[in-house]
């Protein structure tokens, strides 16, 4: 059935992500085109330079909007779909509370991996443009320079360090994703128990339990981070020792988001299995 | 085995008590009205037979199972408000009844949509109140569930139409099922109830045949109803 649910959810979001990301996409060219134009001086008209100009600015808006309408729509799927009036199919469906909140975990994620992939791309596409780059002659540099970057790693050992370093990295985003949207799905189902102010306990929730993980999170990282000294930091004998304590680090940083994680989500399960109550 | 059961429930919201110790059984193969005055507790039964709240005390059982993923595959529920997504049509509606119930009936589905001339690209931000009360009604009625659960099921529909769906209810009525219809329309369901319970203040006070109301009271059980809650 999840597979059910993550087609309902994909759906349902995909009719507001899709049209933003592309829209996105347009701006990007549309900047882009401005840009090298505004650069290039193609025209002193200055009603033509000022909606180039706009253009820039547009985009920039447009990628902070993309943004924030991941974060808006992986929120209020959550409340309209589970916690409002829709609440009364999603939970008469035969389906398990776990499977509703994973459908809506999985999509959020899906869809602030694939917001970043585009804002990186069309941010990049922007910025070779306005470098005045040629995209060819960057790749040949990029892949020379890449030849040396490789040979250095594979003579000086480093190949071991870096797979550490960035599967640690890939790790520690994504439960770090994974945590806010939890964050966000625990406050409201929390706040939503009660029978008035549901919206106002649940902010109240979201920041009782900020407190209580930053300060659960620092003793976690202290404890962490102090078998780690400052020596094998700063003064690193080499870079693939650097690499690997930057790599314990961040395992310590994915371990209490682990836990923050496991914890949000049984909050989560529970309220909606034991506290649900719709108006 | 009894197709819904409640053992001395109980339902508190904060300090009102919505229900208060109400035990009652409703067999297989009945039509029963729960009805009772606005505030009564009829929507609060309905919905912790589905899940949607926990009793503060008591049980209720369905099949004899707690509320749970089985017993939602063999109840349909109709809840008292417009509860399906304003953004889809009718056809993407019911995809999403057969994709998620196996008893999903469509033709019954398409045959009562054409009747009640709805179409299927209809999007329900697009249709009127009473067409949405509908289209929902239509969606539940199409399964071929053990136990149908239908709040207020005629209260925003015109005359017509609420023939038409009494029709239905008894046309797609499988007779090994149960249907429990809350409302205070009396009138109009009255014809086809087998049963009724009376609700008032969270307490069952009454629960028998319509033939026993007729017979033992010389009314008709609208009549008897507003004997019972007059103000």
């Amino acid at each position: 059935m999840l597979g059910k649910l993550l087609k309902q959810e994909f759906r349902a979001t995909g009719r507001i992500m899709l049209p933003v990301l592309g829209a996105l996409i347009v701006l990007a060219f549309l900047a882009s085109l401005s840009g090298s134009g505004l650069i290039n001086g193609v025209t002193d008209v200055p009603v033509l330079r000022f909606l180039m100009g706009m253009i820039e600015f547009l985009f920039g808006i447009g990628v902070v909007a993309a943004g924030v309408v991941t974060v808006v729509i992986m929120i209020s799927r959550f409340y309209r779909n589970l916690l409002q009036d829709e609440g009364y199919l999603m939970f008469t469906l035969p389906v398990s509370v776990h499977e509703l909140v994973w459908s809506k975990l999985i999509v959020a994620l899906v869809w602030f991996l694939v917001t970043g992939i585009v804002i990186f791309l069309v941010m990049g596409l922007l910025g070779l443009v306005l470098s005045r780059t040629n995209l060819v002659d960057l790749m040949a540099e990029f892949s020379s320079d890449w030849e040396e970057i490789w040979s250095q790693i594979v003579s000086e050992g480093l190949l071991a360090s870096f797979r550490k370093f960035f599967l640690a990295g890939a790790v520690c985003t994504l439960l770090g994703t994974v945590c806010t949207c939890l964050h966000f799905y625990a406050a409201m189902a929390m706040g939503h128990m009660f029978n008035k102010h549901k919206i106002l306990l649940s902010i109240v929730f979201f920041v009782l339990i900020s407190i209580a993980f930053s300060l659960m999170t620092t003793s976690l990282n202290m404890a962490g981070f102090s078998q780690i000294s400052e020596n094998e930091f700063l003064y690193a004998e080499s870079m693939a020792l650097l690499f690997n304590t930057l790599s314990r680090m961040l395992w310590w940083l994915t371990l209490s988001e682990l836990v923050q994680a496991a914890v949000l989500y049984l909050a989560t399960v529970l309220c909606l299995k034991r506290g649900l109550n719709l108006a | 085995m009894a197709i819904l059961e409640c053992s001395m429930l109980t339902k508190r919201f904060g300090s009102t008590t919505a229900l208060d110790d109400v035990s009652l059984r409703i067999e297989p193969g009945h039509i029963v009205g729960l009805l009772g005055p606005n505030g009564s507790g009829k929507t609060t039964m309905l919905k912790l037979a589905n899940g949607l709240l926990t009793p503060n005390s008591g049980e209720i059982r369905i099949a004899g199972m707690e509320p749970c993923r089985e017993t939602r595959r063999i109840v349909s529920y109709l809840p008292d408000r417009p509860y399906l997504a304003d953004w889809m049509n009718v056809r993407q509606l019911l995809d999403l009844f057969e994709d998620f119930y196996t008893d999903f009936d469509r033709p019954r589905a398409l045959e009562m949509l054409e009747k009640l001339h709805i179409s299927e690209e209809m999007r329900i931000r697009e249709m009127s109140k009473g067409t949405r009360e509908k289209a929902q009604l239509i969606l539940v009625m199409s399964r071929r569930a053990k136990l149908y659960l239908l709040d207020e099921p005629i209260g925003g529909v015109d005359p017509a139409t609420r023939d038409y769906i009494l029709e239905t209810i008894i046309r797609n009525y499988n007779p090994e099922a149960s249907v429990v219809i809350s409302t205070h329309l009396i009138a109009d369901v009255e014809p086809v109830l087998d049963e009724v319970v009376f609700i008032s203040n969270g307490r069952v006070f009454l629960h028998k045949t319509t033939d026993e109301i007729r017979e033992e009271s010389g009314k008709s059980v609208d009549q008897y109803f507003r004997e019972v809650f007059r103000c």
